[in-house]
């Protein structure tokens, strides 16, 4: 139903410049303007979180979320750890340090959800997720479970993730080891999707989220792996969209040990049907992990690359802004995302947007 | 949604009583408990704080991992999973302080090493909560899908409730479902700022308590969609659960016991249990003053005059944290298994305002079924039954 996303310009839903090196800017000004009041006790995370997720869900008239049961999805790889620092530093103080039972209260793991819960008005499904880079991936996989399962009308789901210094420490907790991701700016971000709703106010559609089985680094797939996986999930789709009483259910593909599918949508529009389907872009969106990407076979085949990256640079959650970017771009796009977890596992999203 | 054909093929527990669920469940039988005291850890900058201390001469970091290998070889062992099982298995973890400890422990020995230097500041390079997960997934080959849950002092009971949601809905077969909480000084201290220790012990439901203890514990269940020869072996079944958040307070599941009631009355619901059939809860039961009114108006209310046995275990294994929903469903079936519902431990006087006792003495356990509650941090609350088999 709706998207938003904010990068370290906290400049909502636009590609603002920043400057690694200065990193993080204050969002307090951004607070004011989102909340209508400043968080003082608050901290960074927990003001992202609520700013990114009021950009969403500002995007939709009142009226088509009143009596709705809303499920909030917070995903963040290293969560408060702008509160956590600060307070760790006071008790391991040299000379004995007085830790803050405010800073404390605010680094606990899911204080953002409770805030952002309150200023939404939502009761009920209110997880905090966290999976490292796969992190808004396993929330958005668990947010269409719950959907599917009718235990919410609506989700809120939205990853986060704030820079904290210094950089190289940064780098150390995001697990930057040379030659394991893309050269790109450090970043941070708040990405979000409202979804669910009866099609009404509909940007998109999220076709799958599927994560592989692979342990290990020997079991990543390749840039041609993943190019073949692409190709065969958009053929699949083009198929089901044509032939749509074959049942909802994708047959098995090819991609490395497949595990974990989101249901295809049983009725999407004609996008990728018949003829509409020359004028539909094909895209994909490499995460920050996919550091060898033959562009060229990609390109060849009919895909175009877009490096989200430039909008929020590189956080566990740089997925969230990087969807909610394509899904708010308007274009007639088959997207995938794709990235790897440190450890290997691979994990895509397919989505359409109107 | 209902999951009730989901039976805990295994569980296991390391805690304060012990390196297993079964040892400690023995122990919490027997009586045989000691009450938190100064904890011994290298890492430890403050020696003030009394709480619960798995016993070990290894340095914190080592000893953490190996509480989780303890806690997870135990379940794997007596669910009798074979390698392929636990591959294909889903990996649910429930933590708040994920892996700190290595922080902790690596700062603390840069201090030792140096002495007479002023110490540097800390530095934070661990991975975010996600990273157990990870570490798990590695050790033991667990291929599917991880997801990890950091929602405070509930993180691993949603992550039990989540499990069996994905199970009813066909989405996972089989989750091995984690808590892992170490003792770190970020989480000692932090309840310190908020003043919410009781210096003494730990009186769940007691009208003289005065506030928490920590306990730092490992703990792992191995929830199963369908019968089996497992199935029958182990003898329980999750019979559904409810999670909750509600907006109204960051620390309080509101004194007046509406929440309670309202999370306990869906859960039931949900199980298709009566409150007439309930043999015994295992309350959340904390010993701080708002926490356990809460949680005691709200079981009045559900329950009134036909309260059952009400038993907290924190008075002898202290409040894990987000690992306590895992840590105290495996010692709770382990004493199940063992053929007794224990004593809650740390009480002396009835609170006029809460009305009952949690109770004081060991029981037979019979076949039927038992609630489970925990509240936290953000307004949030899990309950969930599990039934005991006839034997």
């Amino acid at each position: 139903m709706a998207a938003s996303y904010l990068g370290p310009a906290l400049v909502p839903n636009a590609d603002a410049a920043w400057d690694e090196a200065k990193l993080p800017a204050n969002p307090d000004e951004l607070v004011q303007k989102m909340m209508g009041q400043p968080m003082r006790r608050a901290g960074r995370f927990i003001k992202l979180v609520c700013c990114g997720a009021l950009a969403c869900m500002s995007r939709v008239p009142e009226e088509a979320l009143r009596g709705r049961n809303i499920g909030i999805f917070l995903a963040t790889g290293l969560g408060n750890i702008d509160e956590i620092l600060p307070f760790i530093t006071q008790v391991f103080k040299h000379d004995g340090g007085f830790p803050s039972p405010n800073q404390f209260a605010n680094s606990v793991s899911n204080s953002a959800a409770f805030f952002l819960a309150k200023f939404c008005g939502i009761k009920g499904v209110v997880l905090t997720v966290s999976q490292e880079e796969l992190s808004f991936e396993s929330a958005l996989w668990l947010a269409q479970s719950y959907l599917a399962a009718g235990e919410i009308d609506l989700a809120l789901v939205g990853g986060c993730d704030v820079f904290t210094p210094s950089v190289e420490d940064y780098r150390e907790r995001l697990n930057l080891a040379p030659g394991r991701y893309r050269r790109a700016p450090l970043g941070e971000g708040s990405g979000w999707l409202l979804l669910g709703g009866d099609g009404e106010m509909k940007i998109g559609d999220i076709l799958s989220v599927e994560f592989s089985s692979g342990l290990t680094d020997a079991e990543r797939p390749s840039s041609d792996d993943l190019l073949k996986y692409c190709e065969k999930q958009f053929e699949e789709l083009r198929h089901k969209m044509e032939s749509p009483d074959d049942g909802c259910n994708p047959t098995p593909l090819s991609f490395p040990r497949k595990r974990e599918s989101t249901e295809i949508p049983k009725k999407l529009d004609s996008r990728l049907r018949g003829n509409d389907r020359e004028n539909v872009t094909k895209l994909f969106l490499p995460g920050f992990r996919l550091s060898d990407m033959n562009e060229a076979l990609w390109q060849k085949n009919g895909w175009e690359m877009d490096d989200y990256l430039i909008a929020c640079g590189i956080s566990s959650t740089a997925s969230a802004c990087g969807l909610a970017r394509t899904l708010l771009s308007r274009r007639r796009t088959f997207l995938v995302h794709g990235n790897f977890s440190s450890s290997g596992r691979p994990a895509l999203i397919a989505a359409a947007t109107e | 949604m209902k999951n009730g054909n989901i039976h805990i093929r295994g569980w296991g527990a390391v805690t304060a009583l012990g390196w297993g669920a079964s040892e400690g469940a023995r122990r919490l039988i027997a009586g045989d408990v000691r009450p938190a005291g100064i904890c011994g850890s290298a890492h430890l900058v403050n020696r003030e704080f009394k709480a619960f201390e798995v016993p070990d001469d290894g340095n914190p970091l080592e000893k953490s991992l190996k509480m989780l290998d303890a806690s997870i070889t135990e379940a794997f062992e007596r669910g009798g999973l074979s390698a392929s099982e636990i591959a294909e298995s889903a990996l649910l973890v429930g933590t708040t302080g994920g892996i700190f400890i290595r922080n902790e422990h690596e700062f603390t020995e840069s201090v030792r090493q140096n002495p007479g230097r002023e110490s540097p500041p800390i530095v934070c390079r661990n991975r975010g909560p996600g990273e157990v997960a990870d570490v798990i997934a590695r050790q033991y080959g667990i291929r599917g899908l991880p997801i990890t849950f950091s929602m405070a002092c509930v993180s691993s009971s949603h992550a039990l409730v989540v499990a069996a949601d994905l199970i009813a809905q066909k989405r996972i077969r089989r989750a091995v479902v984690v808590g892992f909480e170490p003792l770190l000084n970020l989480t000692l201290q932090g309840f310190a700022s908020l003043l919410l220790y009781d210096p003494d012990e730990c009186r769940p439901f007691c009208n003289r308590r005065m506030g928490m203890q920590i306990g730092e514990a490992a703990s792992c269940l191995i929830l199963e969609e369908g019968e089996s020869a497992a199935a029958d072996q182990s003898g329980f079944w999750f019979a559904g659960g409810h999670l909750y958040n509600d907006n109204r307070s960051l620390t309080s599941a509101g004194t007046d016991g509406e929440m309670v009631r309202g999370v306990v009355a869906r859960a039931l619901l949900k199980a298709g249990t009566d409150p007439g059939d309930i043999v015994a809860v295992k309350a959340h039961g904390t010993g701080t003053r708002d926490n356990d009114l809460s949680e005691g108006r709200g079981l009045a209310k559900v329950f009134g005059d036909r309260l059952p046995p009400v038993v907290s275990l924190k008075g002898v294994i202290g409040h894990t944290l987000g690992a306590a929903g895992t840590v105290e469903t495996a010692l709770w079936l382990s004493c199940l298994d063992q053929g007794v519902i224990p004593k809650s431990f740390g009480f002396a006087e009835t609170d006029p305002e809460i009305g009952f006792a949690p109770s004081q003495e060991n029981l037979p356990a019979a076949a039927g079924a038992y609630l489970f509650t925990f509240f936290g941090f953000g307004g949030t609350c899990t309950a969930y039954v599990i039934r005991k088999m006839a034997s």
